[in-house]
């Protein structure tokens, strides 16, 4: 049975069960938009599409398929970067500053040059194009030149034979410092006469202050003077490490004419070609970038990925050979962007009936040495403060500071985990402080369409906060459980249960602050057998992207999967598409697919009609139809393109339409903690989502549960302490992520599907929402368990301990 | 990286103590599960190790004239399943659960824990309680050392470079001994003990005599026993008071370290808590669940 995807059909068509009516229908039709503007057209006709048809979609779309890189994966046989290697490969290896902020008097490589295997070696001075590597701001050189600002920042490379070789010679560079007074306390950055970290021409208003940012909405003296109860508190969190199961790397190869190919661990191909460009004074064109199979990335593979690889390329470039460049586990803890650490003093105001009035946010996070991605850091950061509810005053500062550390970057969530932490334990304390229940403080102030958010935006229908809310209370039967939590605690001695609940708004794709970052390109071709060849522009990086946009090719050209392939994400084959973050794969990819398969059925239904196929017919006889393109050279490949919705924000005032659309989450977790010890155990979980359409529910719930074990790392064990810029932990036997046993043994992870009609078949984004709402949700349950603030992670065993104490 | 180092394969230990006699700088390998790490990290940098966890000789768990003797390289996973020790050595047993992961498990042996000399070996508070013996061997003569004498400091041991740790063993418990491990550590499965406690309990026919021994780790530069609180509990009967008096002198008496894992201050804290709690149980004969054994207990 043939869906068809031509124009001016239009479902109203019921979903079936647990489908809330609010939810506005999806059909075809939303798909239908023009080419190139994929979110102008609404057509509202009313031509039912029937049941049968929709079923049958329902069958591909929102289906648990398994994912077709499990089996490589699974038997060991995917090719990750460190698996390849090209004739005549060189081993590279980084030399790094030992110092955090010192003027580099003298660079002796005399005995590095004189080790056996060593090749070559490269400096500031040898970079032929700019020393920078291009992120956001051009401040940070690919290689120190005459200074550097934390420890760990590359200063020469070395290319050898062999690794062994690489890592003794590198041993032996000598490097002689004249050291500059450093500072590494954000707060102590900003004030007058604190020593200068940041370049000059990338700061704001004074040294060290990399970006300032706000939002002003309404009248914050009024907010507050409404309101019948006032707390104020300062939250800190620290660093956050990736973890990703693959460190970082990158191969450079040299080609003729001058090109030079990249292979890596990778979510940013087209960074990484404008990157290395940069760096080598390449045009574009020269420069492919291929992603090899990524061993997970979580944010951490937006920027540094750009490093390696120019680093690699620098090599490959001086010696005309393949350079293969590995971060060892501790130079890629050491070294790599994390989570920025944070202050944020939150003041929130709300009248007797737990209605919100005001607040008021200050944050300031620690963004290293160099800025990399803290603008766009910060500005989800300010964004997301308020979290997901109406509060008709605002206030709110953000603030990046430069200090003689580590950058930090991207890290799921993106900013937001920060202030998440902090806007949902206020609302506790308001709740506490007015006899109001918790979830039904949320109900109170939640967002409905039609609402405006802290930048004034107005909701469109995809709103499905309350909803989240609503079901996660009903699965945990919340009243009954705070009952039975209450009778464990009467009776236990040495356990107390809390529950925590937490509600989450999330800005799908990149919002207000680079708009123009927000599109993607699908390159579609049917084979002469009729099976069908697709490149896309964003990537797999364990999250299922593959396996989603085969879904929707499937769905989109009515083709069985197994004749779908997705190519090798390769920079040369589709244009620039964007990062693959900011939970934008699904959407933006999803969409440029769905347009580029609508031109292709076109064709197709062309051809068709000369063999007097009928419509019915062409899925089951396309081989036919592939084999009459090829006998009449018929051009059988299209081009999708998709373009993110408008957006428009005002930094003056902060106002403005920040992002498209938003998913929503609410968490909600039972802990058990060990009064003696302060140890916390997660003993159950509830966690609904609003991503709009799932594409493929089990690898959405796959995605939740990852989420709640970081974020339950974020919010319990995971710490890095810094100490004069050093970094306490090198590998993964002190950074302690979240073990099997660590985690909930049962999730209850769930979706309410308010449908997004300008997304492919109705999807919002996923992938971030998990983490940033689960740590909120344990932490806050460990404040109910203890009776008491909460104001700062990892909520280690002992730190809960000194807070039993107190309460 | 791994550094490049030569490695001995003894097929017998005769063998083995023939290439230990010859040189003083071997180092013997069992599980790898701490050298190698120390190996990687650049930690330790030895020329020659000596791979000793195949030998049959090492093997096995048998009662021998009123002792259970365990080969020091039988492994965490083979005491964890081993019916000898679930009669003999219970208390041991529970460690074995929650050490490490099971991978680990399944490689480190119960000598390497000792040898090793961590103060954080999660099987030494449980052999202290038992009054556990170390069986030494070189070439030429055996010796025996009591475990509370055979770690000295942070890694350091009283083994001699050219000896072999080839066994364990501990006298057979007197009928009514119950004993009770307890971990913490900052996650609930492949962690670094914070603490660790051990508290075995002997009654006699009559409720009011007891024999009490308390053993830590993690605390201090070394696995220890709680000598003054042993003393203070030791005929009994062992009253909610003299237990708490117990558990303050336990935290007193201990001259706690602070490190990555957890202060000085909290470590003392925990250990009167921790005293106080699992004496209390034994004494009454509860039994809790823990945290680090649980599988979460909603459907």
């Amino acid at each position: 049975m043939l869906y068809s995807l031509s124009s001016n059909r239009a479902g109203n068509v019921s979903l079936g069960v647990g489908i809330p009516p609010y939810i506005a229908s999806w059909g075809g039709e939303s798909l239908a938009y023009s080419e190139g503007d994929p979110y102008t057209q609404h057509g509202r006709s009313s031509v039912g599409v029937n049941r049968q048809q929709n079923r049958e979609r329902e069958a591909i779309i929102g289906a648990s398929i398994v994912r077709p890189d499990a089996a490589d994966k699974v038997r060991g046989e995917a090719k990750f970067v460190d698996d390849l290697s090209f004739a005549g490969m060189l081993y590279a290896k980084v030399i790094r500053s030992t110092v955090p902020h010192a003027r580099i008097t003298n660079l002796d490589f005399s005995r590095v040059c004189k080790h056996a295997g060593v090749v070559c070696i490269v400096t500031a001075d040898d970079v032929p194009g700019e020393n920078i590597v291009h992120v956001i701001y051009d401040d940070q050189p690919a290689l120190a030149d005459g200074i550097v600002r934390y420890i760990g920042e590359p200063i020469a490379l070395l290319a050898a034979e062999d690794r062994r070789s690489a890592e003794r010679a590198a041993r032996l560079a000598i490097i002689d410092y004249k050291e500059i007074e450093a500072v590494f306390d954000p707060v102590a950055a900003l004030k007058p006469g604190a020593p200068v970290v940041a370049v000059p021409k990338v700061v704001e208003q004074r040294p060290n202050l990399f970006n300032a940012m706000h939002i002003r909405k309404g009248d914050i003296e009024q907010g507050f003077a409404e309101a019948d109860i006032i707390v104020e508190e300062t939250y800190h969190t620290g660093y956050q490490e990736h973890a990703y199961l693959e460190t970082q790397g990158a191969i450079a190869v040299p080609e003729e004419n001058g090109a030079m190919v990249i292979y890596g661990t990778m979510q940013c191909p087209f960074y990484v070609q404008a990157a290395v460009a940069k760096v080598l004074d390449l045009p574009l064109s020269k420069v492919r970038v291929v992603q090899t199979t990524t061993g997970g990335a979580f944010g951490g593979k937006e920027d540094i990925p750009s490093v390696t690889s120019s680093l690699a390329a620098l090599l490959a470039w001086k010696s005309r050979r393949p350079v293969k460049l590995i971060l060892s586990r501790e130079e890629d803890i050491l070294t790599s962007s994390k989570r920025h650490p944070s202050i944020v003093h939150y003041k929130s105001g709300a009248r007797s009936d737990g209605t919100l009035t005001a607040v008021e946010v200050d944050l300031v996070y620690n963004a290293g040495a160099y800025q990399t991605l803290s603008s766009a850091v910060l500005w989800r950061g300010v964004i997301h403060a308020t979290g997901p509810y109406r509060i008709p005053h605002v206030k709110i500062d953000g603030r990046s500071v430069a200090t003689n550390t580590v950058p930090c970057g991207a890290f799921r969530g993106f900013g937001s985990p920060q202030v998440i932490f902090a806007h949902e334990s206020q609302l506790d304390r308001l709740a506490d402080g007015l006899g109001i229940d918790r979830l039904e403080i949320r109900r109170i102030n939640a967002l409905k369409t039609g609402d405006r958010t802290a930048t004034n935006q107005r909701l469109g229908k995809s709103t499905g906060v309350m909803e989240t809310i609503k079901e996660a209370g009903k699965r945990i039967r919340w009243k009954d459980r705070l009952k039975s939590v209450n009778t464990f605690n009467e009776k236990s001695v040495y356990h107390r249960r809390g529950l925590g609940i937490s509600t989450v708004m999330y800005g799908v794709g990149l919002g207000g602050k680079a708009p123009f970052l927000d599109k993607a390109g699908a390159y579609m071709k049917l084979e002469a057998d009729g099976s069908l060849t697709i490149a896309v522009g964003n990537v797999e990086m364990g999250q299922g992207f593959t396996t989603v946009v085969t879904q929707i090719a499937s769905e989109a050209m009515q083709i069985p999967m197994n004749r779908i392939h997705i190519a090798p994400i390769d920079s040369s084959r589709v244009p620039d598409s964007g990062p693959t973050v900011a939970s934008r794969g699904t959407t933006m990819s999803g969409l440029a697919v769905i347009n580029a398969a609508k031109k292709l059925r076109k064709r197709i239904a062309k051809v068709a009609g000369s063999l007097d196929i009928t419509e019915e017919e062409i899925s089951a006889r396309l081989n036919e139809i592939a084999q009459a393109f090829w006998m009449r050279n018929l051009d059988p490949a299209v081009e999708g393109w998709a373009a993110g919705a408008p957006v428009s924000w005002n930094p003056e005032t902060g106002l403005g339409d920040a992002y498209f659309v938003y998913s929503y989450a609410t968490h909600i977790a039972e802990v058990d903690v060990d009064v003696t010890t302060g140890e916390v155990s997660v003993e159950d979980f509830v966690a609904i989502h609003d991503s709009g359409k799932i594409i493929n529910r089990q690898l959405a719930t796959g995605q939740i549960e990852g989420g709640i074990a970081q974020g339950l790392g974020f919010a319990l064990m995971e710490e890095i302490k810094e100490r004069n810029g050093e970094l306490s932990v090198k590998g993964l036997t002190t950074y302690r992520i979240p073990t099997v046993r660590d985690v909930p043994s049962h999730a209850h992870v769930d979706f309410v599907e308010a449908l997004y009609l300008k997304g492919p078949y109705g999807a919002k984004g996923l992938g971030e929402v998990p983490l940033m709402a689960a740590h909120a949700a344990i932490s806050r349950a460990v404040a109910h368990a203890i009776n008491t603030t909460i104001t700062s992670y990892p909520l280690s065993p002992e730190q809960v301990k000194r807070n039993v104490a107190l309460s | 990286m791994l550094p490049e180092f030569e490695l001995l394969m003894p097929r017998t230990l005769p063998e083995a103590l023939e290439m230990m006699n010859e040189s003083s700088r071997v180092i013997p390998l069992a599980g790898g599960t701490s050298l190698l790490v120390d190996l990687r990290g650049r930690i330790s940098r030895p020329q020659m190790l000596i791979n000793i966890g195949g030998l049959d000789e090492l093997r096995g768990v048998r009662v021998e004239e009123g002792y259970v003797v365990v080969g020091s390289a039988v492994t965490i996973a083979d005491l964890k399943h081993n019916v000898l020790i679930a009669k003999h050595g219970q208390v041991l047993q529970q460690a074995t659960r929650v050490f490490a992961n099971p991978l680990v498990r399944n490689r480190a042996t119960i000598g390497g824990n000792l040898a090793y000399g961590s103060p954080a070996a999660d099987a030494a508070p449980p052999l202290l309680v038992l009054d556990a013996e170390v069986e030494l061997t070189c070439k030429d003569a055996k010796r025996t050392v009591p475990l509370k004498e055979f770690i000295t400091g942070v890694r350091e041991t009283v083994r001699h470079p050219r000896e072999l740790v080839t066994a364990i063993r501990w006298p057979i418990l007197p009928e009514g001994s119950v004993g009770v491990f307890h971990k913490l550590g900052l996650r609930k499965a492949d962690a670094i003990s914070v603490l660790s406690i051990a508290v075995m309990l002997h009654r006699k026919n009559t409720e009011d005599y007891a024999q009490v021994r308390i053993a830590l780790g993690a605390v201090a530069p070394t696995p220890i026993r709680v000598t003054p609180a042993e003393e203070l509990l030791s005929g009994g009967p062992l009253t909610p008071e003299v237990i708490a008096r117990a558990a303050q002198l336990a935290s007193e008496s201990t001259h706690a370290i602070s490190d990555i894992r957890g202060s000085a201050a909290y470590r003392k804290r925990v250990i009167t808590a921790l005293v106080k709690r699992l004496l209390t149980n034994l004494a009454e004969g509860t039994k809790e669940k823990k945290h680090n054994e649980s599988e979460g207990y909603h459907s």
